[in-house]
């Protein structure tokens, strides 16, 4: 049991090794996730599974597609300014 | 029962549910009997707090130094006030996109819980209204 506890305690003690790199913009992946789920459960008066899954990933799809919209734009006009 | 007390009694209640809100994520649900809300918002909140301990260690809840993420990271549970002191306590540094995406997460969650609480009061509040 305490090795268990060690090793858990260990995970959240060490930090995990992150590249700055392009892929690392994949964690907004799982946080948009969260933010879709819990914005939609608080304005869902009941819950149901099939319209509460269909909400939350038009939700998620909708951030997604606004945040690569926007970056794709700020890498246009980074360009275009730099060249 | 006289309007005065049927007003304190409601505001009692209010606070009970916006306090064990902030205590438990997704608890002010349950007071409200939304057991499937209460549930996805507690698993989902604390999850995604855990993740971001889990990435950048505990050393990101700072309260000497990172003030304004850790405003946002105490609004996920007073357990964070804990953590944070632990923390203070040991040596657990932290930089780079770790912590970045660290503060990130657990601030977000923070502020995800504040809207949960918000509408939980509210919901609370509405139920009176609707009653009377």
């Amino acid at each position: 049991m305490s090795i268990i506890n060690a090793l858990v305690t260990a995970t959240f003690n060490t930090p995990e090794k992150i590249a700055t790199n392009p892929q690392s913009i994949l964690w907004l992946l799982p946080l948009v996730a969260a933010i879709a789920i819990v914005y939609k459960t608080t304005k869902l008066p009941e819950i149901k599974v099939a319209s509460f899954l269909k909400e939350t990933v038009v939700l998620f799809g909708s951030i997604v597609i606004f945040m690569f919209v926007t970056a794709f734009t700020l890498c246009v006009l980074a360009w275009l300014i730099t060249e | 029962m006289t309007s005065r007390q049927s007003k304190e009694k409601h505001t009692l209640f209010l606070l009970t549910v916006g306090l064990s809100a902030w205590l438990i994520p997704g608890a002010g649900y349950l007071l409200l009997k939304k057991k499937k809300h209460a549930l996805i918002i507690f698993v989902t909140i604390t999850l995604t707090f855990c993740i971001g301990l889990y990435v950048s260690s505990i050393g990101v809840i700072n309260f000497k130094q990172a003030k304004p993420w850790y405003v946002a990271q105490m609004m996920n549970s007073p357990i964070v006030a804990a953590v944070g002191h632990l923390a203070a306590e040991g040596d657990y540094p932290v930089y780079g996109r770790p912590n970045e995406i660290g503060q990130i997460y657990t601030s977000i969650t923070g502020l995800l819980n504040l809207l949960c609480i918000v509408n939980a009061v509210y919901l609370a509040h509405l139920r009176k209204t609707e009653t009377a």
